[in-house]
Order: structure tokens, then sequence, then C-alpha cells
């Protein structure tokens, strides 16, 4: 028995109470872990890109651009590749089953965010082999059950066809897997000619050009710029970074990033009442023992070493039992959650248990510490 | 600190004074308590409830400290001494055996014993094998494993001298450390303290009622009203 050792026998003197701390401090990190995993997951805007940027309509998302900006966007300075994309949403079978289509010409977006999604050289291939084939994200496969080859239909909300259908026959030409498991792959990519060609209505529009800047062009100075050239046309443009809109596009519906601290912050401050209150309690039981330890000659740092050791155990165990709930219950979610339990959010998670730990133990021991001996040994 | 002559006394209190506060009374135990023990020696304490006996047993141990006067232990000033240099004394200079035993009651007999070893420098397989041999010598060898509840009382206390003597201290107190034990248990761990005494040379202090128990001792002294009144040398 080490002094670590007589530390873990500490806690586990009282199983049941020890056991239930260990519970409370599990699921507040199952909380952080869950919380984290979905800010940092395809569902957040972690995983986005800071440097690929967005022009879009200062109007609001809902109005389109003109292809004719095209030539003006390509000409400009700093600017590295343009692509173009219209979206196209709907559902497939049931209208609850939103799907998000991105028609876009396949070797431009190739050229500015292949990478990012997985776009290969055989893929593109596939997609370019018809016009109504499509590309199909991983996380969007796996929740529908769709495979290569398939023929789907999706239905438009507010894009009917020519013929007056909003009915969109696709075939499936194969699955982008995405660079990483933070990118969004819950969407389909669709060619731009098809969906314009046949499209009743906002022909030759998109919805937003993408750029990519050339390395050594800041991405901020080149949106300014941007957004400067067209600041006096019929439709003026807002140009952010694909995080930047993402992020906007989130705090529409609720600013996540407050929500998970609130309830992060929540949990974290509960459990630290509970836990100090508990082992404030328990230390004050162990009177007798401590003022034994000192009669040993356990000086004042060591016992108050010892009982930080043992809230930190606590917390070690529950926090890593917290965080492998978490961690399965990212590998279960499927991915239409889109789940990431990154190594960031690991190390962050380990340094909050580390910092609860001796935050929570710090009362109770220093209680501990400054008990007078005589004291204690009469406490029995 | 400084050095004792050679021929100093292993304990000497001069002129000590202690005294409690209960409310607005100040309580004197001793005003001026003198006493020297030479090393090597085993004596007695005995006086009624209230004369001071466990307050000095107490200074002795380093959790008390005199309000005035002089009290050393070999080199050590104890008087002049911190909380933190007192605890490091007492880590390595006193060993302390209680009435009750105050042995802990998550811990195994051998982790009990084990535990004055952690404040030392020792690795684990050396610190067991000093558990192992401290627990053979009070009559336990192989018991290390059991936990303190399920021993008898003379088995708990031979624990609690085990735990006493593990890390080799020269000073050993003790607390009436047979005031819990049956007849046969006491004579058991008397024997023990008589051996620590005679065979291995410890000095030993004994705070006791029982007059059987004094008679182990080389000296007896009688405590009363914070003053020694008496002193028997054994035959």
């Amino acid at each position: 028995m080490g002094y670590l050792g007589l530390a873990r026998r500490n806690a586990w003197r009282k199983p049941l109470r020890t056991g239930l701390l260990m519970v409370c401090v599990a699921i507040a990190f199952l909380i952080y872990g869950l919380t984290a995993s979905f800010q940092h997951g395809s569902q957040g805007a972690a995983g986005a890109s800071e440097d690929l940027l967005g022009v879009m309509s200062a109007a609001g998302r809902g109005q389109s651009l003109p292809m004719a900006y095209l030539p003006r966007l390509e000409s400009a300075p700093g600017v590295a590749a343009v692509a173009w994309m219209t979206r196209l949403r709907g559902f497939a079978g049931a209208e609850t089953n939103v799907i998000a289509v991105s028609a876009a010409d396949p070797a431009r977006l190739a050229a500015v965010n292949g990478p990012e999604l997985g776009l290969t050289p055989g893929l593109m291939a596939a997609l370019n082999g018809a016009r109504d084939r499509v590309l199909v994200g991983r996380a969007l496969a796996e929740a529908q059950g769709w495979r290569a080859g398939q023929r789907i239909t999706v239905t438009a909300f507010d894009m009917p066809g020519a013929a007056g259908s909003r009915d969109w026959p696709f075939e499936i030409a194969g699955i982008f897997e995405g660079a990483g498991p933070s990118t969004d792959t819950y969407f389909v990519i669709a060619r731009y000619d098809y969906v314009n060609a046949l499209r009743a209505r906002g022909a030759d529009s998109v919805d937003a050009f993408i750029l990519r800047p050339e390395e050594t062009v800041s991405s901020g100075e080149l949106a300014r710029s941007i957004d400067a050239l067209f600041a006096n046309s019929a439709a003026p443009t807002r140009t952010q970074t694909e995080k930047q809109f993402l992020e906007a596009f989130l705090r529409q519906f609720a600013d996540v990033g407050l929500i998970v601290n609130l309830v992060v912050g929540a949990a974290f401050v509960t459990l630290l009442m509970i836990v100090i209150n508990t082992l404030v309690l328990a230390v004050r039981e162990r009177r007798f023992e401590i003022g034994v330890l000192k009669t040993l000659g356990f000086s004042r740092r060591r016992i108050l070493a010892l009982v930080l050791a043992e809230t930190l155990f606590i917390f070690a165990v529950g926090g890593g039992i917290g965080l492998a709930l978490a961690k399965g219950a990212t590998l279960l979610a499927g991915a239409s959650l889109g789940l990431v339990l990154a190594p960031l959010i690991l190390g962050k998670a380990i340094a909050l248990i580390l910092l609860l730990g001796a935050v929570s133990g710090l009362i109770p021991a220093i209680s501990a510490m400054r008990s007078p001996v005589i004291t204690s040994l009469r406490t029995r | 600190m400084t050095e004792p002559t050679p021929d100093a006394p292993y304990i000497a209190l001069k002129a000590v004074q202690k005294g409690f506060q209960i409310g607005a009374e100040a309580v004197p135990i001793f005003t001026a308590l003198d006493l020297t023990i030479p090393r090597g020696d085993f004596v007695a304490i005995m006086g009624p409830s209230g004369s001071g006996k466990s307050t000095l047993l107490n200074m002795l141990a380093g959790i008390d400290s005199p309000d005035g006067g002089e009290l050393r232990i070999g080199s050590a000033r104890l008087d002049r001494m911190g909380e933190s240099a007192r605890s490091s004394w007492r880590a390595h200079s006193m060993g302390i055996v209680f009435q009750l035993y105050n042995l802990l009651p998550m811990l195994t007999a051998a982790e009990n014993v084990e535990l004055p070893l952690l404040l030392k420098p020792l690795a684990a397989k050396d610190r067991r094998a000093r558990v192992e041999k401290v627990l053979d010598l009070v009559g336990l060898a192989g018991r290390g494993g059991q936990y303190p509840a399920l021993m008898s009382g003379g088995q708990q206390q031979r624990v609690g001298i085990a735990r006493a003597i593990v890390s080799d201290p020269a000073l050993l107190l003790c607390d009436e450390p047979t005031g819990d034990l049956d007849r046969k248990s006491a004579d058991d761990v008397l024997d023990m303290l008589r051996f620590l005494n005679r065979e291995l040379g410890k000095t030993i202090v004994m705070v006791t009622h029982d007059p059987r128990a004094a008679s182990c001792a080389r000296r007896t002294l009688h405590l009363d009203k914070g003053q020694f009144l008496e002193e028997r040398r054994a035959a």
C-alpha cells in the first residue's frame, strides 16, 4: 500500500457514498462529453473551414445572386478558385425526412472544396457520367440506408421543375466520406447544370459562390474586398467564412454555444456543491483518524495531499466513466447526429477533472489539515 | 536544536508549565514540572484522573506543547519546534501505543503497521519486509492480511505496538496500553514492552492506572496535582 493506495482505501471506506459521488461526476462529464461532441461534430461549426469563403446575398439567405457575378469574382485579386451552389431543400418519403441537395459544378466544387469533402477522381468521374447523378455524404447514406447505384426521388419544398412537379429523381453515383469525422456529410451533391435546366424559376442564379483564397491572402480581407466590389450593385453581397456562416446559421435556431456552456456550467456547479458538502462531512467523520495519522508523523501538508488525492481519485474514476459513456454514445448515436469526441475535448475534460477535483477537495482538505491533533483525538 | 552533553538525560523537562483555558478561567496543570529520564529507561507514570498524565504524554509525543519551560528529548527541543518540525520528529523518533489501539478500520493489520513507513523513503518491497519482521516480533506472523475488526483486543494492541516500533524509534510512549485488555492479553502486552525495553533498548514511558502494569517498569512515578509526589524503583 503506497500513499495513493491509502487515499484510495480512504475513498472506498463507504462504498455506497463514494459510488454515488462517482455517479454524480460521471453524469456531469457525460453531459459535458455529449454537448462538447455535438459542438465539435458535423452538426456544429467546429469542423467548418475558416479559409473557404461563401458569397451570398446581403438581403438574406433566401435571396439568390446572378451567375453574371462569376467573371468579376474570378478576376478579383487573391481568389484562387470559385465554385457556385444552389440549394434544393426537400424530403425523401415522409415530409419530416428532410434532405438538403447542393447543386454545383462538379469540377469547380472539386477544385474549391474537394479535399475537405473527400471528392476523389473516381467519384467525380461517376458524377460526370450522367446529369441526374448525385453524390451522397456518408452520414446521410447511412441514415437513409442508401447505396451507390440506387435511384432516389427528392421532393422539393419550394423548387418545382419545369413541368410543375416538385419531384426530382436522382441516381446515386457514389458516397463521399468527408476529410474527417467533423466534416458535415449529411447532404447530397447534385449537378448544377441538371437542376438549373429543369427548375421552373430562378434559372442562371445561385444561392452562393464559394471561394478558395490564395494561400497568402487573408480570408477576412478578401471577404471585405468582395463585398466592396458589389456594394453598389443591384444585389449586394455578404461574404463570410464557412465557419462564420455555420455559426450564424446555428444561431438562427439558438445560441448553441451559450446553451451548452450554461448546461455544463450548471451541471458542474451542482456537482461541486454536492461533492464539497459530502467530502466535508466525510472528513469530519474521520477527524479522529486524521488525528491518529498526525500523531504517527503525517504532516499538515501530507494530510492536505491525502484528502486532495482522495477527491482526485473520485473525480478521475467518475470522470473517466462519464467520458467513456460519452464516447460510447457518440459511437452508438449514428452518423446523423454527427457527434465527435475529439482529442481536444478529452484534453479539456481531463483538465476539468483535475481542476474540479482540486477545487472540491480543497475545503475539506484544509479543514483536515488545520484540525489540531489533540482536538482530533478527542472526537472519538 | 542543540546537542546535549554526553551524560545528559535522554528526556529532560525543566520548569515546564502547562494550563488550559476553560471559558474565562485559566486552569493550570503544571506550574514548574521537572523530570529526567535516561536513555533505555522504562518509566511508568501513575496518578488519579486529572493529574496531568495524559497532558504530559501528549507533550512528550509532540502533539501538545508546553506554555513555558524546557522540554528536550534527545537532541530535540520540542518546546521550540513548530508544528511541521514536530511532525517530522514524531515520524522519525517516537512510536506511540494507544489504549484503544486506534487502528484504521479500512486497512489490514499489515497496512496499519506500514503507515509510519509511508513517511520514509523506502521502496514497497522494503516496507513489506519490515512490516513482516515486526509482525513476527509481536507474534502475529501470517496475520497481516486480517482486518482489525476481526482481531481480538490483545491482537489489535500487538498490531498497535508493531506500528509503534516499525520505524525503529528510540522512544516508545504508551497511553494505558493494557487498559482495555483482559488479564492474559495484558500480560502478553507487558511482556512485549519489557522485551522491547530490555532486548532492544527502547526508552519507554507508560501512563497507566494499573499497578500490575506499572510493576513491569524500572521506575514508577506518581503524579498528582501537577507534581511528581513519589518515585518507586523496581527491585
